[in-house]
């Protein structure tokens, strides 16, 4: 019946909207020949033939209304009405370039503000998990006293699967970590990143492999077994043309070949946000992997790599999953108190893990967002004063549409299209400034050993968004006009040109938008200058160690599968060799060097002579694993006692060197040196303090004072190390000679990653603060220069409005001066007013970044003492230009005014 | 839009229906055979049966086409289409069934 219908309705509508005039004629002709029939019937009655068509006339009650009444039978009259007031807009836009082209690019800038970092923050917080109900995924995390996001060992994740009631099913995975992969024996391995995960992985999830299959459930079942892979999509592509016939084919990771299974679909990329495993692995094939050489991995429980997630069963309810895992954790402690001390568990949803409060990331770009929308609401105020201005200038031409019978609703409508044109002009071009910062962040590189993929991306999320963003900024910057516009009583505004109703209502909202003007821009100032200023500090202080001169050179022995002895006599080798190259001064090794990007080991100890707090067994600082070289070749200084030696073999005596801060936190005013710490808990193996070393900066630049222990790596072996040179000349000249004394050492082993210090220091110092200050900068300037305009606009408007008032002023003697101060001092008055605000809104922005960013805290005058005057001077000469104006003008000039 | 006088709101439709079942028409003739049928009972207003035929045509019920009257005049003709007839038989039923209700419940008053 419906598709009937719209079979015989269809050709109509299309009919009314393109053969209008046809339409339109054969409608006219239809009532004409009514028309005719009447006439005829009055004269056959004896009627004049003129007194016949008036009655004709009369009867019909006019023939316009008739139309009228037809054309609106027609359904399409909103589409039709729509698509002149379009026309209209564009017509009426087009005959103010000047006005159109200010607005658009404010608007432009708003919306390209707000959509920039709501795709940053969308990739960092919103956007779902790339799988089918991503909602019902949650993450389970073990917790402790330093950190309430921890992972979970093999054997934990095992009890969690088997018991946990409230799953449709859990799933493990670990990191994405590099893994020397090759297509043929012999060829040299290439670093990816690997993953390695439960064999439900894919099936829980909802992931449909593109081709081939995922992992059987009994592929993670027997250690070492089953050696099948999933490749990734994008690797699949890159390395693979994409072709399917991978499947079956036989690929070596870590030295062990692998059968390729399948391949994971292009809507999957990764579960993790930044990075995307090349190549997935079953947990069971976890010995050709990068765990933990110290631990075993498929039997203790306290060797936590893997994250833990879980599909909610359609009955379950997340209160209920934290009751239950609650109670898991507390059977867990029974079991093995000792493990288990201080350590509880907890389920996290995915928002929950993507706002954790020990990331910076996020909030950083959540702080960038309100900015971007202080901006976007300085953008649409000054659009709407704008929009208010010009509609004044229209009152004559609504109020002759009013009296013609327009109904105010029509005109409202009217109005509003002109300010959608101009927002969705508007929109486009702030979709174009969003796309392009888009692009410009993602070229951003990030020195890590595998590629970390940016999260950020232009797609429909952010183009619904922006286009949002823009709709509700044309309805708050045009409503307000609009229907003041149409409210104007119609006798005053058809009488004179431009009337002012009397009252103080109708400034008002001007007013406020200038206030909230000055003060969204003085608090965009303000961040710009706080950023600036923190980063320049972090950039100029000193890391603490001698950047220049020095290579990092990272290798994993783990990745061709070298035992303990064969991985000691490499790295030896290697050392010696590299300090014998043409232009190094000295080497070092060192499992994670300063402010690179991977995380440091955490190390448990007690400190001997330390009353212990009561809830506490241990304490953690992060560590580093160094040999002998290390202190020297990083210029690190050591302040009291001695660096290591050759002599702290692994059968001498343990010892460990901490830094100051540590030092200083468990033995206040006493000497550390001599000093004894146990490793893990009260029983652990006893350490003695054999040096003290000066605290530098770890992770970032911007970083407080942290615990830091290193230990020698002669008692504590790691097969994941960093070559350290210093050289005399530029030190990527020895880039190849390494490269070529690792081939000659070790032919399959790869260089995981190969950079200049300075190059990470660069990273830490400018590149990434530098994108940040420009960020926060532009909003600011661009903030600055719409209230620049918003407050010119205001005080030109109010001028000209008073034009006639100050002729008469000045014919009765004012002098210029007294006419300047009358029509500057409300501008002085609302900067203030603004200013005051802003000052409470900038110390409340100054705060939240100091403690959230950069740990510094505390406020600082000077950047007050910049902004505010600053601020003061920009926006009086604002207001002064127009109030100049009309202090020059001449007093019978002003009196004619109109 | 103005109401034609003395018919029961959304009778007009029926009536434009039936006398359109007919035979097809223009708009003055429908006018005319409108009055003559109700023996001048049912009258609209001039023009305002424009309005409804338009109505009718957008709904598919009636389609519209130009042909010569017998004066030798173009005039637009209006008949029923198939989804017309059947929206007469549902609406005559609808009125058969409201009409014997009233007269019912009318009767029942005067008793």
């Amino acid at each position: 019946m419906r598709i009937e219908h719209w079979w015989f309705t269809a050709p109509l509508r299309l009919r009314s909207l393109f053969r209008r005039r046809q339409v339109e004629q054969e409608l006219d002709e239809e009532l004409q020949f009514h028309l005719e029939h009447l006439v005829e019937e009055g004269i056959a009655q004896g009627l004049a033939p003129a007194e016949a068509r008036r009655r004709a006339l009369l009867a019909m009650g006019g023939i316009e209304q008739r139309k009228e009444e037809v054309r609106d039978t027609r359904r399409v009259s909103w589409l039709t009405d729509f698509v002149a007031d379009f026309r209209y807009a564009l017509r009426s836009l087009r005959r103010t370039p000047a006005l159109t082209g200010f607005v658009v690019v404010t608007l432009a800038l708003g919306i390209g503000m707000t959509s920039t970092p709501f795709s940053m923050l969308d990739g960092l917080v919103f956007r779902p998990y790339p799988v089918p109900h991503p909602r019902n995924v949650v993450s389970l995390v073990s917790t402790s006293h330093d950190n309430p996001y921890d992972f979970w060992s093999y054997r934990e994740y095992l009890d969690l699967r088997a018991q946990a009631k409230s799953y449709d099913g859990v799933v493990a995975h670990t990191t994405t970590v590099p893994i020397g992969f090759s297509r043929a024996r012999g060829a040299t391995p290439q670093v990816r990143g690997g993953m390695l995960v439960s064999a439900n992985f894919f099936s829980v999830l909802g992931v449909e492999p593109h081709v081939g299959r995922g992992f059987r459930a009994d592929e993670d079942v027997a250690p070492g077994r089953d050696a099948v892979t999933v490749l990734g999509p994008d690797f699949w592509k890159r390395e693979f043309a994409s072709d399917p016939a991978v499947v079956g084919k036989k690929v070596r990771v870590n030295g062990t070949e692998f059968t390729v299974v399948g391949v994971a679909p292009e809507s999957f990329p990764s579960i993790q946000q930044w990075q995307r495993p090349d190549v997935y692995l079953p947990l069971a094939m976890a010995h050709v992997f990068s765990t933990d050489p110290q631990k075993s991995f498929f039997a203790d429980r306290d060797d936590r790599e893997l994250l833990v997630k879980a599909r909610l069963a359609p009955a379950a309810t997340l209160a209920r999953a934290r009751t239950e895992i609650a109670g898991l954790a507390r059977d867990f402690a029974r079991e093995n108190p000792a493990l288990y001390r201080d350590r509880s568990a907890a389920v996290r949803t995915q928002r929950e893990m993507q706002t954790r409060g020990d990331r910076q990331e996020w909030k950083f770009i959540a702080i960038g967002q309100l900015l971007g929308l202080a901006v976007l609401l300085v953008a649409c105020t000054n659009v709407a004063g704008l929009l208010l201005s010009r509609a004044r200038t229209r009152t004559r031409e609504i109020a002759i549409r009013l009296a013609l019978g327009s109904g105010r609703s029509r005109l409202v409508r009217l109005l509003l299209t002109e300010s959608l044109v101009l927002a969705v002009l508007g929109a486009a071009g702030g979709i174009a400034i969003a796309y392009f910062a888009i692009g410009l962040i993602n070229t951003f590189q990030i020195p890590t050993d595998i590629p970390v993929v940016p999260p950020f991306q232009f797609d429909l999320r952010v183009l619904i968004a922006s286009l949002v963003v823009a709709s509700s900024s044309a309805l708050l910057c045009g409503l307000a006009p609009a229907l003041q516009s149409t409210r104007g009583d119609l006798v005053n505004g058809l009488k004179s040109s431009d009337v002012d109703a009397p009252g103080r209502k109708r400034l008002w909202g001007r007013n406020a938008l200038v206030v909230a003007q000055v003060a969204t821009s003085l608090m965009l100032i303000t961040a710009c200058f706080v950023m600036a200023r923190d980063f320049r500090q972090a950039a100029l202080g000193t890391t603490g160690f001698a950047k220049d001169h020095l290579l990092m050179v990272r290798f994993d022995s783990r990745l061709v599968q070298y035992d303990a002895v064969r991985t000691k006599e490499f790295y030896d080798l290697l050392e010696r060799r590299a300090a014998a190259a043409a232009g190094v001064t000295s080497v070092a090794l060192t499992e994670s060097p300063p402010l690179s990007l991977d995380a440091f080991e955490a190390l448990s100890f007690v400190p001997e002579g330390f009353q212990m707090p009561r809830d506490r067994e241990s304490f953690t600082s992060a560590m580093d694993t160094v040999d002998e070289g290390y202190f020297a070749t990083m210029g690190v200084p050591i302040l009291r006692g001695r660096g290591f030696l050759r002599a702290d073999t692994a059968e001498a005596p343990r010892v460990a060197i901490v830094n100051e801060r540590l030092a200083e936190r468990y033995w206040p005013g006493q000497d550390a040196v001599g000093k004894r710490i146990r490793l893990d808990h009260r029983g652990g193996p006893p350490v003695e303090i054999v040096g003290v070393a000066r605290t530098i900066k770890y992770r970032a630049p911007t970083e407080r004072p942290t615990d830091f222990v290193y230990l020698p790596l002669a008692q504590h072996r790691r097969e994941r190390l960093v070559l350290l040179l210093r050289t005399t000349g530029d030190p990527l000249r020895l880039a190849d000679p390494v490269r070529d004394i690792a081939r000659t050492l070790a032919p399959d082993m790869p260089v995981v990653e190969m950079r200049t210090y300075e190059n990470l220091v660069r990273y830490h110092t400018v590149e990434g603060p530098g994108i940040a200050i420009q960020t926060i900068g532009t909003m600011g300037a661009v903030g600055v220069l719409l209230a620049m305009a918003g407050l010119y606009g205001l005080v030109s408007y109010n001028v000209n409005r008073r034009t006639r008032e100050l002729g008469i002023r000045m014919a009765i003697g004012a002098g210029r001066g007294a006419v300047l101060r009358l029509v500057i001092g409300k501008g002085l008055c609302l900067v203030l007013i603004g200013t005051a605000i802003g000052l409470v809104l900038a110390f409340g922005i100054e705060r939240v970044l100091s403690t959230a960013i950069f740990g510094s805290g505390g406020v600082d005058v000077a950047v007050y003492l910049v902004a505010v005057p600053s601020m003061l001077a920009v926006t009086m000469l604002a207001a002064y230009v127009p109030a100049l104006r009309a202090s020059r003008i001449a007093p019978t000039l002003a009196l004619r005014y109109d | 839009m103005s109401k034609p006088n003395d018919l029961v709101l959304g009778t007009l439709d029926l009536l434009l229906l039936k006398i359109l079942a007919l035979q097809p028409l223009h708009g003055w003739a429908i006018g005319q055979r409108l009055r003559s049928m109700s023996g001048d009972v049912l009258q609209v207003s001039e023009g305002s049966l424009y309005p409804a035929l338009h109505k009718l045509e957008q709904e598919g019920w009636i389609q519209a086409e130009w042909k010569q009257t017998e004066n030798n005049r173009r005039a637009k003709f209006y008949a029923l289409t198939r989804l017309g007839r059947k929206q007469l038989e549902t609406e005559t039923a609808n009125w058969e069934r409201l009409s014997a209700a009233i007269s019912q419940v009318i009767r029942l008053s005067e008793a």
